[in-house]
């Protein structure tokens, strides 16, 4: 059997520089776009490409992804052959333990994959908004017979710092991989998308899980490949966003605004399937003005939204605005509340005159100045914002705060407020 | 432990409606898109389910496919279930006596062997073509209390047309002495809601009766009433309309965008449940306008919308004015084009620079309950049927009917008069549509 049927999406990580969207939830089960959780985008284009086998590794806070995947139904994937089904660390008689690593946790589910008896497996990451057909990929790896086939992506030189570097010689074969090296001699990086003879994957795990190392994907296992000569570099063309600090996560969202979209939200050739909510269509309002802006079922516009995306079941009252800002489902802002560049995650509310995001200061966020400079303002789930308070540009707002918890005053940019510490610092 | 589930509801969704024109042609009354991404059905199926009924069987007779495609197995209404849930009754062929259903009680009697088998002690029969939100077990509860052989549901007349409603008469305990059907003037201030509750052996005893006919009221329910049995009414507050004409659908789609919608569909505890599509959010451009209206997943708006009702994947172009209209799922409205109450149906196109309907600034949408001219003709609207194409340019009056799968060589002239009948295939003909008092003057 020489074609591609099973594959596994690495959904475990932390996701640290999201910083509070995922303090409760993995990286891939953060919310996108509107109506999507990131994880759709690679399901969606598994079961687009015609793979209706995927197991999907889950480590850091699966809860939230477990709920969103269920039995499968969104994707088609609740099939008596094959579906979805959610890997997570477990305990055995051999040696078994948390993961210690992106390798490690397919090295320690290695069943799965021999008990399925492919020549050849797809790995993906579960955290990139991209459309992809992955059969073309597939037949070029099959066609050359590779150890492994790595999906490419150009990206400005300066930002390839932050990815796995690919050095690609005439022929495609990937002669040298650099993980987030400081000085990257291109810009073209690996995108975590991979196709492997499932052979030699095997023989480069088990030597890597022997050895004290990272077990990852992108510093351990593709350079190890590497070495073998036998990886070749598969170049994608279109619309690729690793959704990893809060700053892409807030362009990539943004893109979508664009009147040109970098790749189209709504195309019925290759859908992006997600559980749908119950919510009736949005309702805008006579006194509403809509621009340049995502707008989803249950969602309920009184007020002003500008470049914004609004989830299911938003609520923006009267006299409200809400400019280059994302609203996550059921959050209510009330009447003349203003929010600039702001990331509200679910059932948060904001309080009648509040205004958050405010002013000119651009001071940097004091406990994580290196993902909190760019302006924006990040408020965590369920909090309560008090009416008429005033919150600053890049601040952290934590999830779960009550009213009472606020200072009189206001926050300033850069402020962080937490319920531990009860007060802005 | 309920052995037997005591309530089988059975939803009769198989009816032809002509006053539907085009809309209600190609599917059944039961399947008429609504509110944006509804059947109307899904009404009465939600109003099931929150009522914990879920042994549902529904009747279908006329252009069912439409509806059968949207019930499925029943999910969107957690009606796929190993006990009960929904099963489709259509007309099959035996081995004596094939018919088609002739009539409400008919379709009762030729489903007897399933109402039989359910073993139920009540049979709820419903409508699928009604808008309302009401709670069954309520009904069955009161129904059980008075020990009723039938309670049927009422609701205030509504002040139009009084010859599509059935009056009640109830004497003060709320005993229904009379049932008037279809009068040419109303006689009461209420009328059946059309949900019935029945005990089910008193049921199948009248459908069984020899002398029985095949309407549910003439030949079931007003003998009943006249031969003294226990027949109760049972009053509906809330709202509730029948969709069957062409205005009174328009209307209940236009209660939704009112400022104060007389139904809510965002209350979180009755919400209305309907099969989902995998369309995409709703997106705005830069430089629409978009007002008191309802938008769904995979619309795309650069125009100006008012006072409207937008399916999934509705194309509302940039310079194009939409307002007080009803655009159903994937029709495209060009650059340009203008839409002045207009229901558009599936699949239509509207060509640049195109109007249909004429602006009625003054008019503005008629408030719930107003009492208004009882014709068709009586709102100024136009109805393009499915997959229609209307020209660039052209100009369309209002009252015009547009007939399903109409191409731009149908028309006659840029400039279509008002009350125009637009078929297929054909030339224009001059309305024959009564002088309409038009009220945008």
């Amino acid at each position: 059997m020489s074609f591609v049927s099973y594959a596994m999406i690495l959904a475990g990580g932390l996701g640290s520089r999201l910083c509070i969207l995922s303090e409760k939830r993995a990286k891939p089960a953060v919310p996108f776009g509107g109506k999507y959780r990131i994880i759709d985008f690679s399901l969606s284009n598994c079961v687009n490409s015609g793979i209706f086998d995927v197991g999907i590794l889950t480590q850091y806070r699966p809860l939230s992804l477990r709920d969103h995947i269920g039995i499968g139904r969104a994707w088609d994937l609740d099939r008596k052959r094959g579906g979805v089904e959610l890997l997570q660390p477990f305990q055995g008689w051999a040696e078994t333990d948390w993961y210690r690593g992106t390798a490690d946790a397919i090295h320690q589910n290695w069943t799965r994959v021999e008990e399925r008896e492919a020549e050849h497996i797809l790995v993906l990451s579960g955290d990139h908004v991209y459309h992809m057909d992955y059969r073309p990929m597939i037949e070029a790896h099959l066609a050359r017979g590779a150890d492994a086939t790595v999906a490419v992506t150009e990206v400005p030189r300066e930002e390839a710092r932050g990815f796995g570097v690919v050095e690609l010689d005439q022929d495609g074969i990937v002669r040298g991989f650099l993980e987030k090296p400081a000085a990257p001699p291109s810009g073209i990086i690996s995108m975590g998308v991979y196709v492997f003879r499932t052979s030699a994957l095997h023989a480069v795990l088990r030597e890597d899980a022997e050895l004290d190392t990272a077990h990852d994907f992108g510093r351990n296992i593709l350079p190890a490949l590497v070495r073998g000569g036998r990886v070749q570099g598969f170049r994608h063309e279109g619309y690729w966003q690793d959704i990893g600090t809060l700053d892409s996560y807030y362009r990539a969202n943004l893109d979508l605004l664009r009147p040109d979209p970098p790749f189209p939200l709504e195309d019925l050739r290759w859908p992006v399937f997600t559980p749908s909510t119950e919510f009736p269509p949005a309702r805008i309002g006579s006194r509403a003005e809509v621009r340049s802006s995502i707008v989803t079922h249950g969602s309920i516009v009184n007020g002003i939204v500008e470049r914004s995306v609004l989830f299911p079941g938003a609520v923006i009252e009267e006299g409200a605005v809400v400019r280059g800002s994302i609203v996550m489902g059921e959050t209510w802002v009330g009447p003349q509340a203003v929010l600039d560049r702001v990331i509200l995650d679910k059932r948060v509310h904001v309080g009648p005159r509040a205004r958050v995001g405010h002013g000119t200061d651009m001071t940097p966020n004091r406990s994580c100045p290196e993902h909190l400079s760019s302006g924006i303002t990040i408020v965590g789930k369920e909090t309560r914002i008090p009416e008429g308070a005033t919150i600053g540009r890049n601040c952290r707002i934590s999830a779960n705060l009550i009213e009472e918890d606020f200072p009189g005053e206001a926050i300033p940019s850069g402020g962080v407020m937490e319920r531990e510490l009860n007060v802005a610092h | 432990m309920t052995a037997i589930p005591p309530v089988l509801t059975l939803v009769l969704a198989g009816g032809k409606s002509d006053a539907l024109r085009a809309l209600g042609r190609i599917r059944t009354a039961s399947a008429l898109p609504y509110g944006g991404k509804y059947r109307v059905i899904d009404f009465t199926l939600s109003n099931c389910v929150h009522s914990g009924l879920t042994r549902i069987g529904i009747l279908t007779q006329y252009a069912p496919l439409s509806l059968h495609g949207h019930i499925g197995i029943g999910r969107a209404w957690d009606l796929d279930r190993r006990d009960g849930g929904i099963r489709l009754l259509q007309p099959y062929v035996r081995q004596r006596e094939t018919n088609w259903y002739r009539g409400t009680a008919d379709a009762l009697l030729q489903n007897r062997n399933v109402i039989e088998d359910a073993q139920a002690r009540h049979i709820l029969v419903l409508s699928g073509d009604l808008v309302y939100k009401m709670d069954y077990a309520e009904l069955i509860r009161v129904h059980e209390e008075h020990d009723a052989a039938l309670t049927l549901v009422t609701v205030q007349a509504p002040n139009e047309e009084p010859e599509r409603y059935g009056f009640v008469q109830a004497d003060r305990s709320g005993r229904v002495t009379a049932l008037e059907e279809k009068p040419k003037r109303a006689g009461g201030s209420v009328v059946s809601a059309a949900v019935y509750a029945f005990r089910a052996r008193d049921l199948m005893e009248r459908l069984r009766r020899p002398e029985g006919g095949p309407d549910l009221v003439r030949d079931v329910i007003q003998p009943m009433i006249r031969e003294g049995a226990q027949v109760m009414a049972y009053p509906h507050r809330g709202y509730w309309r029948d969709i069957g004409t062409v205005d009174s659908y328009y209307e209940s789609n236009m209660d939704l965008v009112h400022p104060l919608p007389p139904l809510n569909l965002y209350d979180p505890d009755w919400l209305i449940y309907t099969p989902s599509e995998d369309r995409a959010p709703a997106v705005v451009g830069g430089e629409a306008a978009l007002s008191q209206s309802l938008v769904s997943h995979g619309a795309r708006v650069e125009g100006e919308v008012r006072r409207s009702v937008l399916f999934p994947g509705v194309h509302v172009g940039a310079d194009s004015v939409v307002e007080d209209s009803i655009v159903m799922h994937d029709a495209r409205i060009a650059p340009g084009a203008r839409l002045y109450r207009a229901i558009v149906d599936k699949r239509v196109a509207v060509g640049q620079d195109a109007v249909v309907g004429r602006p009625g600034p003054e008019l503005g949408p008629p408030a719930p309950g107003a009492n208004r001219d009882s014709d068709w003709a009586g709102l100024g609207l136009c109805v393009v049927g499915k997959g229609s194409v209307i020209p660039a340019g052209s100009r369309i009056g209002p009252n015009t009917l547009i007939e399903i799968g109409v191409t731009e060589r149908d028309f006659p002239a840029r400039e279509i008069a008002p009350g125009s009948v637009i078929r297929p295939g054909g030339a224009a003909r001059a309305a024959v549509a009564r002088a309409a008092p038009d009220r945008a003057r």
